[in-house]
């Protein structure tokens, strides 16, 4: 019985399917702390990574000997290939960040990554490190199910619809329990020591000139707060590797980590590492509430996209049809509302052959046809405004032009 | 689902209910699944654990050839257990061919700039680990890279000293602490080969 409950919790934790928008976040945190990563170390490529870097290939293997994952063994020991490969990492950390070709794309990524990391094994901190281990479980999750370019192109295929399927979050509980991991083995290391048991790793790592970032306020200098402050470390490191689990404690669990990691942000200079972890947090949080917590953004953000619009469309069209569908995956805010002319409460008669090939907005100031409803639409659309600003520079050119054709 | 559960009164589970069991996956789907699972749960929990019994030691070193090679090796044992309690930094001592000398010094995080800082942090790593005695295969490495650092190599560099400084962060009876005299000491000398500087 036992077991067999075992079990069950066992496939309710792995394979019970489960809305796929807190992996699709965390993918595109993911892909961000990679590029910044990468930004961060683009005046070095050559002096970390480089055929004359600091530390030669051969020095590498010789310390760290054994068979690793690393392009940079494969590859022709000069800067050209080194720069064309930091250029393929980071065109590949972009497409991930975006949702293109998102499995291969985060394959590339994770090996790249992979390989930075085994090049040079020892300017690594923790936050590479736990980039690198959830980047190898992101491979084998539907990171690509949801706010991606890769689903607007199965929309446009018909080979989707509106809604997000649900999927088995296996490869996301994976991440999850790696985060959870890193604190629990963080919490057993430090209560091995005696400074963190008495209270006084805290005084002795703020004297570290070299970690200092801002200079701590005095009252947190106090013997007194440092000794609390080294315990709860400990405490919470315990509770966020273990008590996470527990859904009554986890919002205020998470919620003291992102104070905790903005803290050492702001005390400790260990670039990237905090929000390495952090970007991690959002696996943890239920799909429901992020969508609630998405609609009181789009509530308050959604009135500084203008007016809802009502797009009006033949629903006969097939190629309006595809339109209508990707707007509405790309509409976020929820500005757009649609109406099909073939509907029976929309209209009876059948539409025109006009209204056939092209869609009609419907704003408070009245109809709009043609770019100036492609432009209304776009500008509802924070993803389609690069459209917006490139039809809106065309109406004011024409505009500007039309008195010169007079003139001439 | 009504359908599935009707087939699944009788003697032959149809496909839905199949799929239905192993959560829309193919039964060879779900059955290797679960053993990546349970083999990387496992060896992950073992490879981090911070205890040095020999069934643990014999699992890491059963593990370790896959771990090195999938980049999944990790360690969180940051400021533990025992935290780090030296200011210390390193510099590179030239002796040029004409006789003269110049101190050329690694970028150190708190003389630099706040976004230097963010930039140039992969610098304090790696001089914390070049000054741990088991890193002195690398200490060559370092020497010829200062060698051939343009303002150097113009100079025509003779021999390259790597020198720590240190200062001890030392705890005071009422729970304070205090940082003891910088010290200093050369650790490596390198003479410099015209073959280096190409």
């Amino acid at each position: 019985m036992k077991a067999k409950s075992f079990f069950e919790a066992w496939n309710a934790f792995f394979f019970a399917e489960q809305s796929p928008i807190p992996i699709a976040l965390f993918r595109i945190l993911f892909g961000v702390m990679v590029l910044a990563t990468l930004l961060l170390l683009r005046a070095d490529w050559m002096a970390w990574y480089g055929p004359h870097a600091w530390v030669s290939l051969k020095s590498m293997q010789a310390v760290e000997p054994g068979t690793r994952l690393n392009v940079f063994a494969f590859i022709s020991r000069s800067d050209f290939w080194v720069h064309a490969l930091f250029w393929i990492f980071l065109a590949s950390a972009v497409s991930l960040t975006i949702g293109l070709l998102t499995r291969l794309n985060c394959l590339i990524v994770f090996l790249c990554l992979t390989s930075i990391d085994q090049r040079n094994l020892f300017i690594l901190h923790g936050g590479d490190t736990f980039l690198r281990v959830s980047g190898f479980f992101l491979i084998f999750a539907p990171a690509g199910a949801a706010l991606s370019v890769d689903r607007l192109i199965r929309i446009w295929g018909r080979r989707e619809g509106a809604e997000i399927r649900p999927r088995n979050p296996w490869a996301q509980r994976m991440i999850q329990l790696e985060l959870a991991l890193v604190y629990f083995v963080g919490f057993c290391w430090k209560v091995a020591g005696t400074p963190w048991v008495q209270g006084t790793a805290l005084s002795s790592i703020l004297q570290l000139d070299e970690l200092q970032r801002f200079p701590a306020p005095s009252w947190l200098m106090r013997p007194t707060m440092l000794k609390l402050g080294t315990w709860f470390t400990l405490v919470l490191e315990f509770a966020l590797g273990v008590l996470i689990w527990i859904r009554e404690l986890r919002y205020y669990l998470l919620a003291a980590g992102l104070v905790f990691h903005l803290s050492l942000e702001y005390l400790m200079n260990i670039p990237m590492f905090q929000w390495d972890v952090l970007s991690a947090y959002v696996l943890f949080i239920d799909a429901a509430d992020l969508e609630r917590f998405w609609n009181r953004i789009s509530a308050g953000l959604g009135g500084f996209l203008g007016e809802p619009r009502t797009v009006i469309y033949d629903g006969g069209s097939e190629r309006l049809r595809r339109i209508t569908n990707l707007l509405g995956a790309m509409d976020i805010f929820g500005r757009l509302s649609f109406a099909d002319l073939r509907d029976s409460q929309t209209q009876s008669k059948p539409p025109s052959k006009k209204a056939r090939n092209e869609f009609l907005v419907v704003t408070r100031s009245g109809p709009l046809q043609g770019l100036e409803a492609v432009r209304s639409v776009a500008a509802a659309l924070p993803l389609l405004w690069p459209v917006a600003a490139l039809l809106t520079l065309r109406k004011s050119w024409d505009s500007g032009a039309k008195p010169n054709r007079k003139a001439n | 689902m009504a359908r599935a559960s009707q087939e699944g009164k009788g003697s032959r589970p149809g496909k839905e209910l199949r799929q239905e069991r192993y959560f829309g996956l193919k039964m060879w789907q779900y059955v290797a699944i679960n053993i990546f699972l349970v083999f990387h749960i496992l060896a992950i929990s073992c490879w981090c654990a911070p205890i040095s019994s020999p069934f643990i030691i014999g699992c890491k070193n059963a593990l370790r050839p896959y771990f090195l090679w999938s980049g999944l090796f990790q360690s969180w044992d940051m400021f533990s257990p025992l935290p780090k309690a030296t200011n210390a930094y390193m510099e590179a001592l030239v002796l040029y061919k004409d006789g003269s000398t110049t101190m050329w010094s690694f970028p150190r995080m708190e003389q630099l700039s706040l976004t230097d800082r963010y930039s140039k942090e992969r610098y304090r790593k790696f001089v914390e680990t070049v000054l741990v005695d088991s890193s002195s295969p690398l200490w060559p490495d370092v020497a010829r890279y200062v060698a051939r650092l343009p303002e150097i190599r113009a100079g025509g560099p003779q021999k390259i000293m790597l020198v720590v400084k240190w200062s001890d962060i030392v705890a005071n009876p009422d729970g304070t602490f205090a940082r003891a005299p910088w010290d200093e000491h050369v650790f490596y000398s390198y003479d410099v080969k015209p073959e280096d500087l190409q």
